[in-house]
Order: structure tokens, then sequence, then C-alpha cells
């Protein structure tokens, strides 16, 4: 699977976006050129030697803040998307696959983790659990996970009830099988939209609770909290949102395209892609064997 | 058996009949508005048997088919697969049956049976795998039966979308007896192949037949039928209506629905008397 995705020019580029954004979250407090919690008199300043990216309404330097956010940022992001993952396809899958109960009891929660008012409820979690960023973004990951569960469930029944499933099952296959072997690589592509997805929401979330005092407190840097605080001075310093917006959006588009990449070359549809493309460059498939001469014995 | 395991007396299992239903009864949908797909069959086959099951559209063929293999359950009546009562078994007893390979099955539309996203080589090695042989062994076993269905090595490499009808079906066909069972169910295995594919694997089921593998034809086509099977039942609205050796069933019909399926295969030289005698049975069988 990585080396079709890498066979696409698009999934290439996501691959190399999001390389990046990951050595910014591993690296991006230690590269910071100034403290990024010091404050100054050279509030909303504009780019300069010193401050590269400006100051912000307290006089904090904007390129240390965005890298010091970064690793909290995309963890807490990741945190929510992986939650959800877990929390919403496991069920998902195994509901077509373990009978009427569970598969009732996990569409009712399902149900009502909808009905459930985001944010309250997210608040009334932290409340319970403690403060922290761990805290509120699996509460928001549990919260997002019915669109996983509901993408899950519709792409497994599809492919459940085929005949080679029931094939597979003639011969002894158990549900873990099933699941591994003919399942997870047809239900893939929409999971992995669906995950594309919630990386994106997940940005916007973190900043939300932290607007509310939820997850990371202030004065901790996260990229969707300066793009909140940037945008409340718009009229002194309107290219400030610039720069944690770029990431935001980069970070989402990139996980949209190799969400996009990986539906595109999942499957037997991908792999015609490919075939396709190798025959239009005029050069073999790297990911297929060279195509086979018509059989002997086989009348077509 | 080229390829497969080869069968010895030690483990071809007790002499008895490899498939013994009795008195089945299955019905569909919910309790208070059951309706039933079989009722009271009785069926045997002994190994190395063929033993064709006829019937139109609806009248429990199938049916049949999957409560043998477990995939329906019995509502009443009997059970016994390769020596092994069946009919109460749950989900673990059967994956440890199945795993043991007694009872495969191919499937009608070879297209739809085989995984789109899979290889020819990952379908055939999939069911020795579950029986834990290991993955190099079961390539090579998987790519030494190849022949005896009459296909390519070199389709190992293809996926199904990449194969003709009739490889599609070798292929599926191939997928069944790889591991050696005592019983395959053909549901309608040649109905969807044009007439040369057709002939090309009904000879290929003959072979199987010769090397001791309880075969059970299921068709709407006599035709298709006659030609591989010692015994033929006849099936119709969920209960067996006739059932002996297909020398006797096609010669000498005593059921009124065989005798209508024999006057209504095609024939080039279809008389109008035809007509009259088949609207003549279906009247009887109205009745």
């Amino acid at each position: 699977m990585v080396r079709r995705v890498l066979a696409l020019t698009s999934g290439r580029i996501a691959a190399a976006v999001l390389t990046v954004i990951a050595l910014l979250a591993l690296f991006g407090p230690w590269l910071a050129p100034l403290d990024p919690l010091a404050t100054g008199d050279n509030t909303l300043a504009a780019a300069s030697g010193t401050h590269w990216l400006g100051t912000d309404y307290l006089g904090r330097d904007v390129l240390s803040r965005l890298l010091d956010g970064s690793r909290v940022s995309v963890l807490g992001s990741l945190e929510v998307a992986l939650t959800a993952l877990v929390a919403g396809a496991l069920p998902g899958i195994l509901s077509v696959h373990w009978g009427r109960v569970f598969e009732w009891t996990t569409l009712r929660l399902a149900d009502t983790l909808v009905a459930l008012p985001f944010l309250l409820f997210a608040v009334a979690v932290v409340a319970l659990l403690g403060n922290g960023l761990t805290q509120a973004m699996l509460v928001t990951g549990v919260l997002v996970s019915p669109l996983f569960y509901r993408v899950a469930r519709a792409a497994t029944l599809a492919v459940a009830r085929s005949q080679y499933v029931e094939a597979a099952v003639v011969s002894g296959a158990s549900t873990g099988w099933i699941v591994r072997r003919h399942v997870w690589g047809k239900i893939l592509p929409p999971i992995a939209v669906a995950l594309a997805q919630t990386i994106g929401v997940g940005f916007v979330i973190v900043s939300s609770l932290t607007f509310l005092g939820i997850g990371v407190q202030p004065p901790a840097p996260t990229w969707g909290g300066l793009l909140a605080s940037d945008l409340g001075y718009l009229s002194h310093r309107p290219w400030a949102p610039v720069a944690p917006a770029l990431l935001i959006t980069a970070t989402v588009w990139a996980s949209n395209l190799l969400a996009d990449a990986i539906r595109d070359v999942s499957g037997e549809a991908g792999r015609v892609l490919l075939d396709d493309r190798g025959a239009r460059d005029g050069r073999p498939d790297r990911t297929d064997p060279a195509p086979a001469p018509a059989p002997a014995g086989g009348a077509r | 058996m080229t390829g497969g395991p080869a069968r010895t007396a030690d483990d071809a299992g007790p002499a008895g009949p490899v498939l013994e239903v009795s008195g089945l009864d299955v019905h569909y949908g919910p309790r208070h508005r059951r309706r039933p797909a079989l009722r009271g069959v009785c069926l045997s086959v002994a190994p190395g048997e063929t033993v064709g099951l006829i019937g139109e559209t609806g009248s429990g063929k199938s049916t049949l088919a999957r409560t043998v293999l477990g995939l329906v359950r019995a509502s009443a009546g009997s059970v016994v697969v390769g020596g092994e009562d069946v009919t109460r078994h749950g989900p673990r007893q059967w994956r440890a049956l199945r795993r043991r390979g007694v009872v495969q099955y191919v499937f009608q539309d070879p297209l739809r049976s085989l995984d789109p996203d899979l290889t020819v080589e990952d379908s055939l090695t999939e069911p020795l795998l579950l029986q834990g042989v290991p993955r190099e062994e079961a390539a090579e076993r998987a790519r030494a039966f190849l022949p005896r269905v009459r296909l390519h090595e070199e389709l190992l490499a293809r996926l199904p979308g990449e194969l003709s009808g009739g490889q599609r079906q070798r292929v599926a066909v191939a997928r069944a007896l790889v591991t050696g069972p005592r019983l395959v169910i053909l549901d309608e295995p040649v109905s969807a192949l044009d007439a040369a594919t057709r002939v090309q694997i009904l000879e290929i089921l003959k072979e199987l037949r010769a090397s001791g593998t309880a075969l059970v034809f299921i068709s709407h086509d006599l035709g298709s039928v006659a030609g591989v099977s010692d015994r033929v039942a006849v099936l119709h609205q969920g209960e067996l209506v006739e059932t002996g050796t297909t020398h006797d069933v096609v010669n000498h019909p005593r059921h009124p629905y065989t005798r209508l399926l024999i006057g209504s295969a095609p024939t080039l030289y279809s008389a109008p008397a035809d007509r009259a005698e088949r609207e003549a049975l279906r009247a009887l069988l109205r009745t």
C-alpha cells in the first residue's frame, strides 16, 4: 500500500508535507529562536530580523510560539483522530460480525453520542477526570467516533454479505481473519478520508477548547490558539493569521491528499489506475509483476 | 491427487455416507410469518458418488446446500457430514469442521465468489492457510493443483477481474478442491458459462469424480447434471419428489414434475404436442 501511494504524485506530495509537519511536531520546541512565553513591550510588531513573524498582542515572538505549539497541536489533533478511529471504526466493523445484541447496543450508543451537546459533555467529563490535553482529546475523540462507526459499518456491510466472505467462512475463516483479509482493505479508503477530515477538525477543536480553558492552558501556545488571538487584532496586523492558518491548512490539505491517494490506489481500481499510468509512461508498473501471456490451455 | 493431499485409507473417514440428510425442515422469516423452504428432505451421498440436485428456481436447492454447509439453520431433522452430526453445531464447532476441509462449496457466480482484491494465488492458498499449512507449502500446493483444472501457472498473479468467466469458474473449483475435501457442493457451476466453457468444466468435474471426491451438483438444467451424475434428486417446492439413478430418472420419470422438467428441456425440434403435454403436467402439479 505504501509503495502504491508513493507511486502517485499526490501521494508523494502529501507524504512530504506531512513529514515536514511531523518534524515540526518533534523538534519545533527546540527550534524556537526565543522563549515563546516571554512577553515584551514591542507588541503587535511587524516582521523583523529579531522577530521573523512579528510579535503578538503581549509582545511574544510569533515564530517561537508557532514552533513551540506545533507539538501540542499535532499531537492533540492526532489524539482526537486516533481515539475516534479506535472507538468508532472497530465497533463499526465488529457490529456486522458479532451478532444482533452487539449491533443493537453499539448503534444506540452511537446515536446517543451524536445527540450529546459537544462542548457541554466535554466540560462535564474534564470536570470529572481533571483538566488536561489528554483527557480533553480523549473525550473529543469519543464524541467524534460515531462518524467512524457509521463509515466503517456501512463499508463493512457491503463486504460482509459478499460471496467471497461466505466462501472464506465455508473454508473455516474466523471473524478476525475475514476482517484482516477481506474487509480491512476495502473499508480503508473511506476510513482514511474520515481520518483526514477528523485531523482537520481536531485543530479547530483544540483551539475551541483552549478558548474555554479546557485542555491546553494559556499561555501555552497552539496553532489554533494563535489563530484565534490573531483574529482579535486584524485591524492592527491584518497579515498575522496567515502563518498559523497556513500551517493548519497545509496539514489538513496534505491529510486529505493522502486520504485521496489511499482511496485511488486501493483495490482493483487502484491497480488498474497504476497499470494505466505505467502503460502511458511507457514503463512497467513498479508495484505489480509483468502481465502474464495468455494461458496455453485456457479457453477464454 | 495431483497437488492436493493424497487421501489414504486412514483419513478417508468412515465407510458410511459422506452426507446424510434426514427429515430436514428449513423455514425462513420471523416466527409469526414463517414460510417453509425445505420439508422433510432425505438425501444420502456415498463417498466418491456424484448426486445431481435439480429443480426450478426457488425449489430449495441452494437452501439445502447452505444448510449442509451450516450457513442456514435447520428447523427440524438432522444433517450428518463426514460421519459427524452437525445439526446442532455452534459457530466454533462449525469452524473446526470446516478447517478439517471435509466439505467445500463452489458458488454459482465465480466473479462474486472471488475477492476482487486478491490474486488467484491468494484465493487458492486461503483454504490451505486456514488449515494451518505454512505459506510456502500452500503456495506450492496451489501451483501444483492448477493443471488439474487446466489453468496456467502464470495466472496466479492475476486478479479475478483479469480472467475470463471460464477461468474464474475453474479458479473457484480449484479453491474448493485444493484442500482435498470429501464432499464438494457445486451450486449451478456452469449456468453462467457459454457452451464451450461449460463442457470444459463438466469434463473437469468428471475427472474429479474419479479421484474419489463426492459431489453434489446443483442445477436447474437436467442436461448439465445428467452427464456427470450417478444419481439425480428432484426438488419441487421444498420437497424431494424423486430420487434415483440418472438413467432411471431421465428415461423413466415417475413424478409429474420430473416429467415436466424433462419435457421442458430445450431441443432443436420442439413439437406442438410437447407443449400440450407440458401444459397437462403443469395442470396436474397445480392440483
